[in-house]
């Protein structure tokens, strides 16, 4: 308890004697996290948008002829087989054209000296709403082709190809912003502990000359680095909040946020970021203060 | 026959020799023994290698060869993790005196003892005597760094002393004051020295050394000249601050 208080002493006098490079460690580590989670989040709405919009998604499987029951277990377990879907639905040539006639409503008797099978009988499967199931769909639509009695399998391929890009390329941008963010900070905060160490370096020496551990000296610059790794974070996803706060707002008329969901990251999501900046602070503290214990 | 056993020692080198790059020899083959509770001089001229030897024994550099024990750690193989144990144990009066001289006289001689976790009450009261011992009471908040020479050197004395170290060693602590702070000094020197404090004072300051019968160790060239058997405490005695002041 003692040495707590003696360490969080030091590190607020460490704070206010070298307050100018540590406000733009702050800065640096803000605007790190900043980018990071605006891509994040970004990455985050755009898996909504998919999932919304792949609610309708489904692979129709025609089929040459009417499958007995025994056939539609079948088809049901091969389909079970290659992957997880939501539900699978046998639609009979005369359910098709039951279908057909009520699209068509006041127009339907277009349809009259038509015989009720014209249309082929066909397996609906609506795969999983998920960002995987999406990148797998053409696998699947391949697959599906293979099942005996297959006709022809239609989805929405030049929309899930567009999608898929869009995704991937959300993705790069994350890992990317990602490991900068590891980079600046790390760097950052290493850099800026290390020239507070070189202008009290008389004070660490004399420090371990009268018997201090390495653990007194160290302990106020970590804490130091995972202060502003904390506060720089904080910042940085307050700043996210009042731009999706804008951006929200600007476009509350227009039709687009209406139509799909625009959200904030979860708490979890947040806490992890701000605790992996903290933590990554905390590390570029310990690299710097290595040599300064070898006296 | 019952005979007084001889105090165990606290300083032990054997054969121990320093060289710096490329071929500076600064101490050739120091061989001797400290006895717990002593008091001894060790003289020579500058650049005789006093100096080193004391940052030897406090482990500020490392020997080049040779054996040091001191206060139970051999020097030779104590790595840097347990390297605070032994400093605990030693308070150096620098010849530079490493103060911090933004901070105050107060916060320079509270540094031995807030390394130990020791309590703020205790610390406050050990700083206000050492002050008033050394006279400098009315500097307790004067910043280090605004004090004259002599005052300088008498607060790097009271930090070095105020952790009540096993081993004191003082690099010319005296070489900046008047005869009246002298007196103070060695005072409180051969106070600590009665409370069982090993004291190592290096200085070329002969009216230090002249009076009393302490031992006295020349240094020259970096060679021993003479250093003697360690002197038991009940052959020690003597203060010889009267004679000073």
């Amino acid at each position: 308890m003692k040495s707590l208080s003696t360490i969080l002493q030091h590190t607020g006098r460490n704070l206010l004697l070298t307050w100018k490079p540590q406000l733009m460690t702050f800065f640096a580590v803000m605007l790190s996290v900043l980018i990071f989670s605006f891509f994040y989040l970004t990455h985050a709405n755009a898996l909504h948008v998919g999932a919304e919009m792949g609610n309708d998604l489904r692979l129709v499987v025609y089929l040459d002829e009417n499958p007995p029951p025994a056939l539609q277990e079948e088809y049901r377990s091969k389909i079970l087989k290659f992957d997880r879907v939501e539900r699978v639905v046998f639609v009979s040539s005369q359910e098709a054209y039951a279908r057909f006639a009520k699209q068509l409503a006041n127009d339907s008797e277009v349809l009259s000296g038509v015989p009720e099978d014209f249309l082929p009988p066909s397996i609906e499967v609506y795969p999983l709403r998920s960002l995987d199931s999406l990148a797998r769909i053409k696998r699947f639509s391949d697959y599906l082709e293979t099942l005996p009695g297959a006709l022809k399998v239609q989805y929405g391929k030049e929309w899930i190809d567009h999608f898929h890009s869009f995704i991937q390329l959300m993705r790069i941008v994350i890992v990317l912003s990602g490991a900068l963010l590891i980079i600046t900070t790390t760097f950052m905060v290493a850099y800026t502990i290390r020239l507070n160490l070189f202008s009290r370096r008389k004070e660490l020496e004399l420090l371990r000359l009268v018997g201090a551990t390495t653990n007194y000296i160290r302990m106020p610059f970590l804490l130091e680095g995972a202060l502003i790794g904390f506060c720089g974070s904080t910042a940085g996803i307050v700043a996210l909040y009042l731009l999706f706060r804008w951006i929200k707002l600007q476009f509350t008329g227009p039709a687009l946020f209406s139509v799909v969901p625009f959200t904030f990251l979860s708490w979890p999501v947040t806490t992890c970021i701000m605790l992996a900046a903290t933590m990554l602070c905390a590390l570029g503290s310990f690299h710097s203060t290595r040599p300064i214990l070898h006296l | 026959m019952h005979q007084d056993l001889p105090p165990p020692p606290i300083i032990e080198l054997i054969k121990v020799s320093k060289f710096y790059p490329p071929d500076v020899e600064a101490l050739s083959d120091i061989s001797f023994t400290v006895a717990k509770g002593e008091m001894l001089y060790l003289t020579g001229i500058s650049g005789a290698g006093k100096t080193t030897l004391i940052q030897l024994i406090s482990r500020m550099e490392k020997e080049s060869k040779g054996v040091l024990d001191v206060a139970g750690f051999d020097l030779g193989k104590l790595n840097h993790r347990s390297i605070h144990l032994l400093r605990r144990k030693i308070g150096v009066a620098y010849q530079d005196f490493k103060l911090l001289p933004n901070r105050n006289v107060a916060d320079n001689i509270a540094i031995s003892m807030e390394v130990v976790h020791q309590k703020k009450s205790n610390i406050a009261e050990r700083v206000r005597t050492l002050l008033e011992q050394l006279n400098l009471s009315k500097k307790y908040a004067t910043l280090a760094g605004e004090l004259s020479r002599g005052e300088q050197q008498r607060v790097a004395i009271a930090r070095a002393v105020a952790h009540h170290p096993e081993i004191l060693l003082a690099d010319e602590p005296t070489g900046n004051l008047d005869a009246e702070n002298t007196a103070r000094v060695m005072s409180l020197f051969y106070q600590l020295n009665r409370q069982g404090c090993t004291l190592l004072i290096a200085t070329h300051d002969k009216s230090l050394y002249r009076v009393g019968n302490r031992r006295i160790m020349e240094l020259r060239g970096g060679r021993l000249l003479s250093a003697g058997p360690p002197l038991t405490t009940s052959n020690t005695a003597a203060p010889v601050v009267e004679t000073l002041t």
